[in-house]
């Protein structure tokens, strides 16, 4: 019984920190239709960063989020203001063909700036946990959460109670009619894009806490934050959320069940279990598409 | 000025005579030079990237759905021979076709479960496919032997002849690749591929089982990479998961099939050399360790400037320089055109609609919809309609903007699924059908805003639609005999004869109006549903669609309008229904609609002077054209 609340726990907790970063992945889409192939390298690419700053200076990687956090929304706007807003209003998957090449791009980048090795920032905290009762929590994992759930709701007081934050809600659900009432799509969307990469800065800062990493670790994360929104339903939050969780859940549960090296199999295989009675996932919706110009 | 259709002709063999003499070039090769063991295996492995660009290209290509995992099936063809081989003891080569077969049946069970909808989680599950194909490759070490790999036995044959073997394996299968890319394209397969990728909803409505056609696609481009595969470990003599499972084997894929031209037949073909040899002379003057850099930047790089890849924009050059002249629409052949015939589908309901004209109670109606609704978030754009069509009628549907009547049609179509209610057609029930199926039934329809594919031809456009469901069908020639000329029957009754070979995406909205009526008239339909058949149209040519409705009516064709052109209603159809607030308010014949106050008061409103503008037919005056707002 322990070890199945020790293993739930453990899920959420980790389910928290992969809802962050699929959520940046998920508001991309759903505002500019971009399936952004390149979130995975963004994140491996700020754990670097991460790590370079705690070694050189030892600040508490988790904490270096406040830093890298702006530096992604300025990486993130100055790249949809200078690249991707040459494919606006292509097809989808051209969007997914740029992403994965540039994608590629910074791992090839980092394969030479930072080296093809394993990396991962060991804080003092690294591994300590809290107890209560039977149960531990690493300490990293807690504050990993921690500043993930914050992120989250600064996001998610950002999408729902400001300004802009209505103006991206507005062009991912009607972008046609949001351009009649004002809202600048290609502004709009810069701020979107921004934004959901500025999760990778929280995210980037935390994974290099959680997991070790190196240049071609970009597959796993991208693979797993897409199964996220694929099982959640692409651009949908919630279903971000719940996708996240279940994605964290099957880990772990499979972990202590059965052994971790077929932990990601069990969560493609709960997809694609999904798929198969919502093929448009969890949360996913069909609009209308006849009228759209 | 010249021929269009024949410059095509033209050109098309050319494009097939440089593509036999390379290829005769690349037999001969090895006579000339037997010793080139270097360049021969640049080659093998450039020819083992055309052969998966080239099947990539059919479903990421043809189709539109692209796959970034495509290698998978590489490795899955790899694994297959050697682990077969070494249990049984027979040569992998011998194995290699099973591990296409293996291949196909994780293409096919995959693609049911993902190919279903339409949309963007086919790549992601491409990715997931490759990864987790690794993970099995490492962790089921009873089969696979784990990370340590599997060793096969070095060929058999004398090492003087090194790779020839493999050289001639690896180009035969290449060139039977390109062959069956080739005879895919060509089929309405092939069409129906295009048709998906350029519009999956109207392809749908046209009577394609998008499904079918997309997991085929998937299938058919699995196996030859698989069949490859098999032949790839024998020429390794050895494997293991990461080195079988790559992602960048999938970057080359794609980089290779983008360069030359993604969708086209000899573009991967082109690319997959340039690539395949690009690679090699970036290893030997750049090292191994910048490839993924290079690969990065390239693929960005031909996005952002060269999307279309190689061999099309080439062409496109190629055209500008030499340009055709201008067609004009053929209107004096259309007003004069004779009455048109409709064909055996249609006519098996005449009887049904001579017995309504009697006067006799009619058997069944066409269209019955009952209690439908569908409602969007919190609005109610079809709310509980009723709407009943009787066989042999030209029903209207009128109503003011947004009072759900394209709603009620993709309910009708299945472009959409109601949320309640029921729809039958001529006695069947078909809200749970797939709208192709609905198609196969006998039902059509256009599109408020025209929905043609825009890159492929009038003609190619003609024969998209599929009349059934039948596998022969798909696999039959896109363009030919019979339903060519039909299609360029139908063209000729709607003045559009002289576009044949123009891309429908060069015409203007009118003309394209008028195309999309004659394509759905290929489906052989029962019941047409007319989505503002006039709107964009010029008057005489109004006057030339209310002929054509008449006449496939006269012949039994069942016809559902919706249109702002009152006058033109007024005088086509009977009866007209009036939709409101998602659902009918009034129905009647014509004179009765235009004097009723429930109607007047919800939709033509008060400045509508029945009596003045009733005795002007529609095409008499452009004042009977006017919309009502």
């Amino acid at each position: 019984m322990t070890e199945l609340v020790q293993a739930v726990v453990l899920g959420l907790l980790i389910g928290g920190v992969y809802a962050l970063m699929a959520s940046g992945l998920t508001l991309i889409f759903g505002v500019m239709n971009i399936i952004n192939v390149a979130q995975g390298a963004f994140l491996v690419m700020v754990a670097f960063f991460t790590w370079w700053l705690w070694r050189e200076t030892g600040i508490d990687p988790i904490l270096a989020s406040v830093v890298t956090t702006p530096l992604m929304f300025g990486f993130g706007w100055v790249l949809y203001r200078t690249v991707m807003v040459r494919i606006r209003g292509w097809s989808p998957s051209m969007s997914v063909l740029l992403t994965f090449g540039l994608a590629l791009t910074i791992e090839g980048i980092l394969n030479i700036t930072a080296g093809n090795k394993f990396k991962s920032a060991t804080p003092s905290y690294f591994e300590e946990s809290f107890r209560i009762g039977s149960l531990s929590f690493p300490k990293a994992q807690v504050y990993g959460f921690l500043a993930a759930v914050l992120v989250l709701a600064a996001l998610y007081v950002v999408l729902t109670r400001t300004w802009t934050g209505r103006a991206i809600r507005a062009s991912s659900h009607n972008p046609s009619g949001a351009a009649l009432v004002g809202i600048g799509a290609t502004s709009t969307a810069a701020l979107a894009f921004a934004l959901g990469s500025s999760t990778a800065g929280v995210g980037g800062s935390i994974l290099s806490v959680l997991y070790p990493f190196f240049p071609a670790s970009h597959y796993d994360w991208i693979s797993r934050l897409l199964g996220i929104i694929v099982l959640g339903g692409l651009g949908s939050l919630p279903g971000a959320l719940v996708g996240a969780l279940v994605l964290g859940l099957a880990e772990t549960l499979t972990a202590t069940y059965g052994s971790l090296r077929w932990a990601t199999l069990v969560f493609y295989l709960v997809i694609l279990a999904v798929l198969l009675f919502r093929p448009q996932g969890l949360y996913g919706t069909r609009l209308r598409e006849d009228v759209a110009a | 000025m010249t021929d269009p259709k024949r410059r095509l002709v033209d050109r098309l063999p050319k494009g097939h005579a440089v593509a036999l003499l390379a290829f005769l070039v690349l037999v001969l090769y090895p006579a000339f030079r037997p010793y080139d063991t270097y360049y021969q295996t640049v080659l093998c492995i450039t020819f083992l990237l055309g052969v998966q660009a080239v099947s990539w290209n059919i479903i990421s290509g043809y189709a539109g759905y692209v796959s970034l995992g495509h290698s998978a099936f590489l490795g899955i063809g790899s694994y297959t021979a050697a682990i077969l081989a070494e249990r049984s003891g027979v040569n992998p080569l011998w194995m290699a076709p099973i591990g296409g077969v293996v291949a196909v049946v994780t293409a096919t069970l995959l693609g049911l479960v993902v190919l279903r909808t339409r949309g963007h989680a086919f790549v992601i599950i491409t990715i997931a496919l490759l990864l987790s194909a690794q993970i099995i490759a490492v962790n089921w070490r009873s089969l696979t032997n784990g990370s340590d790999g599997i060793t096969l036995d070095l060929p058999p044959w004398s090492r003087d002849i090194q790779n020839m073997p493999f050289y001639y394996l690896f180009l035969g299968l290449f060139f039977l690749t390109v062959l069956f890319s080739a005879l895919i394209r060509r089929t309405k397969l092939g069409t129906g591929l295009v048709a998906i990728r350029e519009d999956e909803g109207k392809a749908a409505a046209v009577g394609v089982n998008t499904t079918r056609y997309k997991v085929t696609a998937f299938a058919a481009s699995a196996f030859f990479i698989g069949v490859a595969g098999g032949v790839y470990a024998y020429f390794l003599t050895f494997l293991n998961p990461v080195g079988a499972f790559t992602i960048l084997g999938s970057v080359t894929i794609v980089l290779a099939a983008m360069a030359g031209g993604r969708g086209t037949l000899y573009g991967p073909v082109v690319g997959a050399f340039i690539v395949g040899i690009g690679q090699e002379m970036a290893t030997v003057y750049g090292g191994s360790s910048s490839r993924v850099l290079l690969f990065g930047v390239a693929l960005m790089l031909i996005v952002l400037f060269l999307p279309a890849g190689l061999l099309p924009t080439l062409d496109g050059w190629w055209r500008r320089r030499h340009t055709t002249g201008t067609e004009y629409q053929d209107q004096a052949g259309a007003l004069g055109a004779g009455t048109l015939q409709v064909r055996d589908r249609a006519l098996a309901s005449v009887v049904v609609s001579d017995a309504v004209e009697a006067g006799a109670p009619a058997a069944l109606p066409m269209l019955e919809v009952k209690g439908a609704a569908k409602a969007f978030g919190g609005i109610t754009a079809v709310d509980g309609a009723d709407l009943t069509v009787a066989a042999g009628s030209i029903t209207a549907l009128i109503g003011p903007n947004g009072s759900g009547k394209t709603t009620l049609f993709n309910l009708v179509t299945g472009a959409m699924k109601a949320d309640a209610g029921e729809v039958w057609l001529d006695g069947t029930r078909i809200d749970r059908m797939h709208p192709w199926q609905r198609g196969h039934l006998g039902l059509a329809r256009t599109f408020q805003t025209t929905r043609l594919f825009t890159s492929m031809s009038v003609l190619e456009n003609m024969v998209a639609p599929l009349p059934d469901a039948r596998w022969s069908t798909m696999l039959k020639p896109s363009v030919a005999g019979h339903e060519a000329d039909r299609a360029r029957e139908l063209l000729e009754f709607v003045g559009m004869a002289r576009f044949v070979s123009q891309p429908a995406g060069s015409l203007s909205y009118g003309q394209q109006k008028l195309v999309e009526l004659a394509q759905v008239l290929m489906l052989e339909p029962r019941l047409v549903l007319l989505d503002e058949p006039a709107g964009g149209v010029n008057p005489s040519l109004v006057g030339r669609i209310v002929e054509i409705v008449r006449d496939l009516n006269r012949q039994g064709v069942t016809f559902l309008v919706v249109e702002h052109n009152i006058p033109m209603v007024l005088e086509l159809c009977d009866p007209v229904v009036v939709f409101a607030r998602g659902k009918a308010i009034a129905e009647g014949p014509p004179q009765t609609i235009r004097e009723d106050p429930v109607v007047l008061d919800a939709y033509l409103g008060d400045e509508w002077r029945p009596p003045a503008a009733s005795a002007a037919g529609p095409g008499a005056s452009t004042d009977a054209t006017q919309e009502v707002r």
